[in-house]
Protein backbone atom coordinates (compact mmCIF):
# COMPACT_ATOMS: atom_id res chain seq x y z
CA UNK A 1 0.00 0.00 0.00
CA UNK A 2 1.33 3.46 -0.82
CA UNK A 3 2.01 5.82 2.08
CA UNK A 4 -0.76 8.06 0.87
CA UNK A 5 -3.26 5.20 0.84
CA UNK A 6 -2.08 4.23 4.32
CA UNK A 7 -2.52 7.79 5.47
CA UNK A 8 -6.04 7.78 4.12
CA UNK A 9 -6.94 4.54 5.84
CA UNK A 10 -5.31 5.62 9.12
CA UNK A 11 -7.28 8.83 9.27
CA UNK A 12 -10.41 6.80 8.55
CA UNK A 13 -9.52 4.42 11.36
CA UNK A 14 -8.88 7.34 13.69
CA UNK A 15 -12.30 8.77 12.90
CA UNK A 16 -14.01 5.41 13.43
CA UNK A 17 -12.37 4.88 16.82
CA UNK A 18 -13.45 8.34 17.88
CA UNK A 19 -16.99 7.51 16.72
CA UNK A 20 -16.80 4.22 18.59
CA UNK A 21 -16.11 6.09 21.79
CA UNK A 22 -19.19 8.23 21.23
CA UNK A 23 -21.30 5.11 20.64
CA UNK A 24 -19.95 3.54 23.84
CA UNK A 25 -21.16 6.53 25.84
CA UNK A 26 -24.69 5.88 24.58
CA UNK A 27 -24.58 2.22 25.61
CA UNK A 28 -23.17 3.07 29.04
CA UNK A 29 -26.04 5.49 29.61
CA UNK A 30 -28.65 2.84 28.79
CA UNK A 31 -26.84 0.26 30.93
CA UNK A 32 -27.01 2.72 33.80
CA UNK A 33 -30.77 3.13 33.26
CA UNK A 34 -31.24 -0.65 33.24
CA UNK A 35 -29.34 -0.87 36.49
CA UNK A 36 -31.61 1.65 38.24
CA UNK A 37 -34.67 0.04 36.71
CA UNK A 38 -33.57 -3.41 37.87
CA UNK A 39 -32.96 -2.08 41.38
CA UNK A 40 -36.51 -0.71 41.50
CA UNK A 41 -37.82 -3.97 40.09
CA UNK A 42 -36.04 -5.94 42.83
CA UNK A 43 -37.70 -3.72 45.46
CA UNK A 44 -41.06 -4.12 43.77
CA UNK A 45 -40.67 -7.88 43.66
CA UNK A 46 -39.77 -7.84 47.33
CA UNK A 47 -43.02 -6.00 48.12
CA UNK A 48 -45.05 -8.36 45.98
CA UNK A 49 -43.64 -11.27 47.95
CA UNK A 50 -44.20 -14.85 46.89
CA UNK A 51 -46.06 -14.06 43.65
CA UNK A 52 -43.00 -12.24 42.29
CA UNK A 53 -40.19 -14.51 43.40
CA UNK A 54 -39.29 -15.44 39.83
CA UNK A 55 -39.52 -11.83 38.77
CA UNK A 56 -37.11 -10.85 41.53
CA UNK A 57 -34.56 -13.42 40.34
CA UNK A 58 -34.82 -12.15 36.78
CA UNK A 59 -34.40 -8.54 37.90
CA UNK A 60 -31.20 -9.47 39.72
CA UNK A 61 -29.97 -11.14 36.55
CA UNK A 62 -30.68 -7.96 34.62
CA UNK A 63 -28.88 -5.90 37.19
CA UNK A 64 -25.82 -8.13 36.93
CA UNK A 65 -26.09 -7.86 33.18
CA UNK A 66 -26.07 -4.07 33.29
CA UNK A 67 -22.97 -4.10 35.51
CA UNK A 68 -21.20 -6.51 33.17
CA UNK A 69 -22.19 -4.45 30.18
CA UNK A 70 -20.83 -1.29 31.80
CA UNK A 71 -17.53 -3.00 32.60
CA UNK A 72 -17.33 -4.27 29.05
CA UNK A 73 -17.95 -0.81 27.69
CA UNK A 74 -15.25 0.61 29.94
CA UNK A 75 -12.79 -1.93 28.59
CA UNK A 76 -13.90 -1.07 25.06
CA UNK A 77 -13.40 2.59 25.79
CA UNK A 78 -9.86 2.07 27.03
CA UNK A 79 -9.12 -0.08 23.97
CA UNK A 80 -10.45 2.69 21.76
CA UNK A 81 -8.25 5.19 23.61
CA UNK A 82 -5.22 3.00 23.06
CA UNK A 83 -6.13 2.65 19.40
CA UNK A 84 -6.43 6.41 18.99
CA UNK A 85 -2.96 6.84 20.49
CA UNK A 86 -1.46 4.17 18.26
CA UNK A 87 -3.08 5.58 15.16
CA UNK A 88 -2.00 9.13 15.98
CA UNK A 89 1.55 7.82 16.20
CA UNK A 90 1.00 5.97 12.95
CA UNK A 91 -0.19 9.15 11.24
CA UNK A 92 2.88 11.05 12.47
CA UNK A 93 5.10 8.29 11.17
CA UNK A 94 3.29 8.18 7.87
CA UNK A 95 3.93 11.88 7.32
CA UNK A 96 7.61 11.49 8.10
CA UNK A 97 7.83 8.39 5.97
CA UNK A 98 6.27 10.28 3.08
CA UNK A 99 8.79 13.12 3.46
CA UNK A 100 11.74 10.75 3.73
CA UNK A 101 10.55 8.90 0.64
CA UNK A 102 10.23 12.22 -1.17
CA UNK A 103 13.79 12.97 -0.06
CA UNK A 104 15.04 9.73 -1.55
CA UNK A 105 13.14 10.56 -4.74
CA UNK A 106 14.89 13.91 -5.06
CA UNK A 107 18.43 12.67 -4.54
CA UNK A 108 20.62 12.80 -7.63
CA UNK A 109 22.59 9.77 -6.48
CA UNK A 110 21.42 6.92 -4.22
CA UNK A 111 22.28 7.23 -0.53
CA UNK A 112 22.44 3.75 1.05
CA UNK A 113 22.32 5.19 4.59
CA UNK A 114 18.95 6.75 3.82
CA UNK A 115 17.69 3.49 2.31
CA UNK A 116 18.61 1.69 5.53
CA UNK A 117 16.77 4.28 7.61
CA UNK A 118 13.71 4.04 5.42
CA UNK A 119 13.70 0.25 5.67
CA UNK A 120 14.04 0.37 9.48
CA UNK A 121 11.30 2.91 9.79
CA UNK A 122 9.04 0.87 7.57
CA UNK A 123 9.58 -2.09 9.90
CA UNK A 124 8.57 -0.05 12.97
CA UNK A 125 5.66 1.33 11.03
CA UNK A 126 4.40 -2.10 10.12
CA UNK A 127 4.74 -3.25 13.72
CA UNK A 128 2.58 -0.34 14.81
CA UNK A 129 0.02 -1.14 12.15
CA UNK A 130 -0.02 -4.70 13.47
CA UNK A 131 -0.61 -3.45 17.00
CA UNK A 132 -3.55 -1.40 15.78
CA UNK A 133 -4.92 -4.52 14.13
CA UNK A 134 -4.61 -6.44 17.40
CA UNK A 135 -6.47 -3.76 19.33
CA UNK A 136 -9.15 -3.74 16.67
CA UNK A 137 -9.61 -7.51 16.90
CA UNK A 138 -9.80 -7.30 20.67
CA UNK A 139 -12.44 -4.60 20.30
CA UNK A 140 -14.44 -6.77 17.97
CA UNK A 141 -14.27 -9.67 20.46
CA UNK A 142 -15.56 -7.46 23.22
CA UNK A 143 -18.31 -6.11 21.00
CA UNK A 144 -19.32 -9.67 20.21
CA UNK A 145 -19.42 -10.39 23.93
CA UNK A 146 -21.59 -7.33 24.44
CA UNK A 147 -23.95 -8.50 21.74
CA UNK A 148 -24.31 -11.90 23.36
CA UNK A 149 -24.98 -10.23 26.67
CA UNK A 150 -27.75 -8.19 25.08
CA UNK A 151 -29.25 -11.26 23.46
CA UNK A 152 -29.29 -12.91 26.86
CA UNK A 153 -30.89 -9.72 28.18
CA UNK A 154 -33.59 -9.93 25.54
CA UNK A 155 -34.34 -13.49 26.52
CA UNK A 156 -34.60 -12.76 30.21
CA UNK A 157 -36.66 -9.64 29.73
CA UNK A 158 -39.11 -11.84 27.83
CA UNK A 159 -39.12 -14.23 30.80
CA UNK A 160 -39.83 -11.23 33.00
CA UNK A 161 -42.97 -10.58 30.95
CA UNK A 162 -44.12 -14.12 31.53
CA UNK A 163 -43.34 -13.92 35.23
CA UNK A 164 -45.32 -10.69 35.43
CA UNK A 165 -48.42 -12.57 34.37
CA UNK A 166 -48.30 -14.47 37.68
CA UNK A 167 -48.08 -11.27 39.66
CA UNK A 168 -51.78 -11.07 40.63
CA UNK A 169 -52.47 -7.60 42.05
CA UNK A 170 -48.86 -6.62 41.15
CA UNK A 171 -49.33 -7.99 37.66
CA UNK A 172 -49.76 -4.62 35.96
CA UNK A 173 -46.83 -2.96 37.67
CA UNK A 174 -44.59 -5.91 36.92
CA UNK A 175 -45.77 -6.03 33.32
CA UNK A 176 -44.86 -2.37 32.90
CA UNK A 177 -41.39 -2.91 34.32
CA UNK A 178 -40.77 -5.92 32.10
CA UNK A 179 -41.91 -3.85 29.11
CA UNK A 180 -39.37 -1.14 30.03
CA UNK A 181 -36.64 -3.75 30.36
CA UNK A 182 -37.39 -5.06 26.93
CA UNK A 183 -37.37 -1.58 25.40
CA UNK A 184 -34.04 -0.68 26.95
CA UNK A 185 -32.39 -3.89 25.83
CA UNK A 186 -33.80 -3.41 22.35
CA UNK A 187 -32.37 0.09 22.33
CA UNK A 188 -28.87 -1.18 23.09
CA UNK A 189 -28.74 -3.90 20.47
CA UNK A 190 -28.75 -1.61 17.40
CA UNK A 191 -26.00 0.54 19.01
CA UNK A 192 -23.87 -2.54 19.49
CA UNK A 193 -24.57 -3.65 15.92
CA UNK A 194 -23.56 -0.23 14.65
CA UNK A 195 -20.36 -0.34 16.69
CA UNK A 196 -19.56 -3.79 15.30
CA UNK A 197 -20.27 -2.71 11.73
CA UNK A 198 -18.15 0.42 12.16
CA UNK A 199 -15.22 -1.66 13.36
CA UNK A 200 -15.51 -4.30 10.66
CA UNK A 201 -15.56 -1.81 7.83
CA UNK A 202 -12.09 -0.45 8.52
CA UNK B 1 14.59 21.97 -6.47
CA UNK B 2 16.88 23.98 -4.27
CA UNK B 3 20.48 24.43 -5.26
CA UNK B 4 23.68 24.61 -3.27
CA UNK B 5 26.11 27.47 -3.90
CA UNK B 6 29.44 27.95 -2.15
CA UNK B 7 29.74 31.55 -0.99
CA UNK B 8 33.01 31.26 0.95
CA UNK B 9 35.89 28.83 0.87
CA UNK B 10 39.27 28.90 2.56
CA UNK B 11 40.88 25.46 2.71
CA UNK B 12 38.42 23.12 4.41
CA UNK B 13 36.52 26.09 5.79
CA UNK B 14 33.42 26.68 3.71
CA UNK B 15 29.97 28.31 3.67
CA UNK B 16 27.36 26.95 1.29
CA UNK B 17 23.93 28.47 0.81
CA UNK B 18 20.93 26.31 -0.05
CA UNK B 19 18.50 28.70 -1.66
CA UNK B 20 15.68 29.39 -4.05
CA UNK B 21 13.33 26.53 -4.25
CA UNK B 22 11.37 27.13 -7.44
CA UNK B 23 9.40 23.94 -6.93
CA UNK B 24 8.35 24.55 -3.34
CA UNK B 25 4.61 24.75 -2.65
CA UNK B 26 3.47 28.38 -2.94
CA UNK B 27 1.96 28.38 0.52
CA UNK B 28 5.26 27.92 2.36
CA UNK B 29 7.77 30.74 2.70
CA UNK B 30 11.06 30.34 0.85
CA UNK B 31 14.05 29.96 3.13
CA UNK B 32 17.84 29.95 2.94
CA UNK B 33 19.82 27.30 4.75
CA UNK B 34 23.56 27.66 5.28
CA UNK B 35 25.99 24.81 5.64
CA UNK B 36 29.16 25.76 7.50
CA UNK B 37 31.97 23.23 7.23
CA UNK B 38 35.40 23.21 8.77
CA UNK B 39 37.90 20.38 9.21
CA UNK B 40 35.22 17.79 8.40
CA UNK B 41 32.79 19.22 10.94
CA UNK B 42 29.43 20.27 9.47
CA UNK B 43 26.78 22.55 10.91
CA UNK B 44 23.54 23.63 9.26
CA UNK B 45 21.79 26.90 10.17
CA UNK B 46 18.00 27.16 10.38
CA UNK B 47 17.44 23.81 8.64
CA UNK B 48 13.89 24.75 7.71
CA UNK B 49 10.40 23.37 7.81
CA UNK B 50 9.53 19.71 7.37
CA UNK B 51 7.76 20.25 4.04
CA UNK B 52 10.96 21.52 2.43
CA UNK B 53 13.19 18.91 4.08
CA UNK B 54 13.42 16.74 0.94
CA UNK B 55 14.57 19.71 -1.17
CA UNK B 56 17.11 20.88 1.44
CA UNK B 57 18.47 17.39 2.01
CA UNK B 58 18.79 16.65 -1.70
CA UNK B 59 20.56 19.97 -2.38
CA UNK B 60 22.94 19.35 0.53
CA UNK B 61 23.70 15.89 -0.83
CA UNK B 62 25.27 17.50 -3.89
CA UNK B 63 28.00 19.12 -1.74
CA UNK B 64 28.33 17.00 1.40
CA UNK B 65 27.28 13.65 2.86
CA UNK B 66 24.11 14.87 4.58
CA UNK B 67 24.50 12.15 7.21
CA UNK B 68 27.75 13.81 8.29
CA UNK B 69 25.94 16.94 9.45
CA UNK B 70 26.31 16.60 13.18
CA UNK B 71 24.92 19.91 14.34
CA UNK B 72 22.06 22.24 13.63
CA UNK B 73 21.74 25.85 14.71
CA UNK B 74 18.23 27.25 15.13
CA UNK B 75 18.12 31.04 15.38
CA UNK B 76 14.73 30.70 17.06
CA UNK B 77 11.70 28.43 17.40
CA UNK B 78 9.61 29.17 14.31
CA UNK B 79 8.25 26.31 12.18
CA UNK B 80 10.03 27.61 9.06
CA UNK B 81 13.27 27.36 11.07
CA UNK B 82 13.21 24.04 12.81
CA UNK B 83 10.07 21.94 12.24
CA UNK B 84 12.25 19.54 10.21
CA UNK B 85 14.15 18.56 13.37
CA UNK B 86 12.27 15.26 13.70
CA UNK B 87 13.29 14.28 10.18
CA UNK B 88 16.92 15.21 10.80
CA UNK B 89 16.83 13.05 13.90
CA UNK B 90 15.31 10.19 11.90
CA UNK B 91 18.33 10.39 9.62
CA UNK B 92 20.86 10.92 12.37
CA UNK B 93 19.76 10.27 15.95
CA UNK B 94 23.08 11.72 17.16
CA UNK B 95 22.47 15.16 15.67
CA UNK B 96 22.51 18.11 18.09
CA UNK B 97 20.61 21.34 17.73
CA UNK B 98 21.79 24.59 19.33
CA UNK B 99 18.94 26.90 20.25
CA UNK B 100 18.08 29.58 22.82
CA UNK B 101 17.42 28.19 26.29
CA UNK B 102 13.94 29.68 25.97
CA UNK B 103 12.92 27.15 23.38
CA UNK B 104 14.62 23.90 24.30
CA UNK B 105 11.42 22.60 25.87
CA UNK B 106 9.13 23.93 23.13
CA UNK B 107 10.91 22.57 20.09
CA UNK B 108 10.44 18.92 21.17
CA UNK B 109 6.89 19.38 19.85
CA UNK B 110 8.62 19.20 16.45
CA UNK B 111 10.94 16.40 17.55
CA UNK B 112 14.01 15.94 19.72
CA UNK B 113 14.45 15.95 23.49
CA UNK B 114 16.74 17.36 26.18
CA UNK B 115 19.52 15.24 24.74
CA UNK B 116 19.30 16.52 21.17
CA UNK B 117 18.64 20.16 22.07
CA UNK B 118 21.55 22.19 23.39
CA UNK B 119 20.44 25.32 25.16
CA UNK B 120 22.30 28.55 24.40
CA UNK B 121 22.38 30.92 27.40
CA UNK B 122 20.93 34.42 26.93
CA UNK B 123 24.36 36.03 26.69
CA UNK B 124 25.36 33.76 23.79
CA UNK B 125 28.29 31.38 23.58
CA UNK B 126 31.09 30.02 21.42
CA UNK B 127 30.20 27.02 19.33
CA UNK B 128 33.25 25.04 18.22
CA UNK B 129 33.43 23.98 14.59
CA UNK B 130 36.41 21.90 13.52
CA UNK B 131 39.51 23.64 14.84
CA UNK B 132 37.81 27.02 14.81
CA UNK B 133 34.74 28.40 16.45
CA UNK B 134 31.55 30.25 15.75
CA UNK B 135 29.83 32.76 18.02
CA UNK B 136 26.15 32.65 18.90
CA UNK B 137 25.34 36.37 19.09
CA UNK B 138 22.25 37.51 21.03
CA UNK B 139 19.54 39.08 18.90
CA UNK B 140 16.66 38.73 21.32
CA UNK B 141 13.29 40.22 20.35
CA UNK B 142 14.44 40.38 16.71
CA UNK B 143 11.92 38.95 16.20
CA UNK B 144 11.77 36.10 18.69
CA UNK B 145 12.28 36.72 22.42
CA UNK B 146 14.97 34.02 22.44
CA UNK B 147 16.90 34.69 19.26
CA UNK B 148 20.50 34.23 18.13
CA UNK B 149 22.63 35.01 15.11
CA UNK B 150 25.73 33.04 14.23
CA UNK B 151 28.99 34.83 13.53
CA UNK B 152 32.00 33.27 11.90
CA UNK B 153 34.92 35.58 12.77
CA UNK B 154 37.38 33.88 10.42
CA UNK B 155 35.08 33.94 7.38
CA UNK B 156 33.67 37.30 8.52
CA UNK B 157 30.17 36.10 7.80
CA UNK B 158 27.13 36.77 9.97
CA UNK B 159 24.13 34.49 9.71
CA UNK B 160 21.38 36.89 10.76
CA UNK B 161 18.20 34.78 10.82
CA UNK B 162 15.13 36.89 10.17
CA UNK B 163 17.09 40.16 10.45
CA UNK B 164 17.85 41.31 6.92
CA UNK B 165 15.14 39.02 5.56
CA UNK B 166 13.32 40.10 2.43
CA UNK B 167 10.16 38.63 0.96
CA UNK B 168 11.14 38.75 -2.69
CA UNK B 169 8.75 38.44 -5.62
CA UNK B 170 9.01 35.17 -7.56
CA UNK B 171 11.06 36.66 -10.41
CA UNK B 172 13.72 38.05 -8.01
CA UNK B 173 16.03 35.14 -7.50
CA UNK B 174 19.39 36.77 -7.16
CA UNK B 175 21.57 35.28 -4.42
CA UNK B 176 23.23 38.59 -3.50
CA UNK B 177 21.69 42.01 -3.13
CA UNK B 178 22.45 43.90 -6.34
CA UNK B 179 20.69 47.19 -5.81
CA UNK B 180 20.32 47.99 -2.11
CA UNK B 181 17.61 50.64 -2.51
CA UNK B 182 15.54 48.42 -4.76
CA UNK B 183 16.02 45.39 -2.56
CA UNK B 184 15.30 46.98 0.79
CA UNK B 185 11.75 47.80 -0.28
CA UNK B 186 10.99 44.09 -0.04
CA UNK B 187 12.44 44.01 3.47
CA UNK B 188 10.74 47.03 4.96
CA UNK B 189 7.26 45.69 5.70
CA UNK B 190 8.71 42.52 7.15
CA UNK B 191 11.02 44.35 9.55
CA UNK B 192 8.40 46.86 10.65
CA UNK B 193 5.91 44.17 11.56
CA UNK B 194 8.09 41.26 12.65
CA UNK B 195 10.69 43.10 14.71
CA UNK B 196 9.22 43.78 18.10
CA UNK B 197 11.46 46.28 19.83
CA UNK B 198 13.25 49.48 18.85
CA UNK B 199 15.44 49.14 21.92
CA UNK B 200 16.52 45.63 20.94
CA UNK B 201 17.04 46.76 17.37
CA UNK B 202 19.35 49.67 18.32
CA UNK B 203 21.28 47.47 20.71
CA UNK B 204 21.79 44.91 17.93
CA UNK B 205 22.79 47.59 15.37
CA UNK B 206 25.35 48.96 17.74
CA UNK B 207 26.93 45.53 18.35
CA UNK B 208 26.69 44.46 14.71
CA UNK B 209 28.41 47.63 13.53
CA UNK B 210 31.45 46.69 15.62
CA UNK B 211 31.79 43.24 14.01
CA UNK B 212 33.83 42.74 10.89
CA UNK B 213 31.25 41.49 8.43
CA UNK B 214 31.90 40.80 4.76
CA UNK B 215 28.61 39.00 4.24
CA UNK B 216 25.35 39.15 6.13
CA UNK B 217 23.23 36.09 5.40
CA UNK B 218 19.52 36.20 6.24
CA UNK B 219 17.13 33.27 6.38
CA UNK B 220 14.88 34.73 3.67
CA UNK B 221 15.87 36.72 0.60
CA UNK B 222 19.28 37.79 -0.69
CA UNK B 223 22.69 38.06 0.97
CA UNK B 224 24.18 41.49 1.79
CA UNK B 225 27.87 41.89 1.06
CA UNK B 226 30.54 44.56 1.29
CA UNK B 227 29.21 48.04 1.97
CA UNK B 228 25.62 46.85 1.80
CA UNK B 229 26.10 45.28 5.23
CA UNK B 230 26.70 48.63 6.91
CA UNK B 231 24.05 50.16 4.70
CA UNK B 232 21.60 47.63 6.07
CA UNK B 233 22.61 48.24 9.70
CA UNK B 234 22.12 52.01 9.26
CA UNK B 235 18.82 51.52 7.46
CA UNK B 236 17.58 49.19 10.21
CA UNK B 237 18.70 51.59 12.95
CA UNK B 238 16.52 54.29 11.40
CA UNK B 239 13.48 52.11 10.74
CA UNK B 240 10.64 52.41 13.23
CA UNK B 241 9.53 48.92 14.24
CA UNK B 242 7.12 47.23 16.60
CA UNK B 243 3.82 48.17 18.11
CA UNK B 244 4.00 51.91 17.42
CA UNK B 245 4.10 51.30 13.67
CA UNK B 246 0.71 49.73 13.18
CA UNK B 247 -2.81 49.90 14.50
CA UNK B 248 -3.61 46.66 16.23
CA UNK B 249 -6.94 47.66 17.75
CA UNK B 250 -10.15 47.49 15.92
CA UNK B 251 -12.03 50.76 16.15
CA UNK B 252 -15.68 50.47 16.89
FE1 LIG C 1 10.85 33.76 12.46
FE1 LIG D 1 11.90 33.22 9.21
Amino acid sequence: MSTQALQHSSSQQLASFVRLNEGIKGVVLIAFQINIMALNAILLAHRAGEVALGFGVISKELRTLSVELTALMQALSSDAYQAVNLISDLLRRERRQRLLEATRGQLAAPLPALDTILAERLQVFQNRALQVREVRLRLLDRLEEARKLCQFGTAISRSAKIEAAYGREYGRALAEVSQDFDQKIQAILPSIETLCAGMQRI
Amino acid sequence: MKSATTIYQEGSHRWVVIARDQAKPGFVIDTNEYLISRDGDNLLTDPGGSEIFPAVFAALATVVDPMSISRLFASHQDPDIISSLGLWLDCNPQIRCHVSRLWDSFIPHFGGDDHSLQAIPDEGQHIPLGLGQLEAIPAHYLHSSGNFHLYDPDARILFSGDVGAALLPDDHNELFVRDFDQHIRHAEGFHRRWMGSNEAKLDWCERASRLKIDMMCPQHGAIFQGDDVMRFINWFAELPVGLSTFRHRRHS
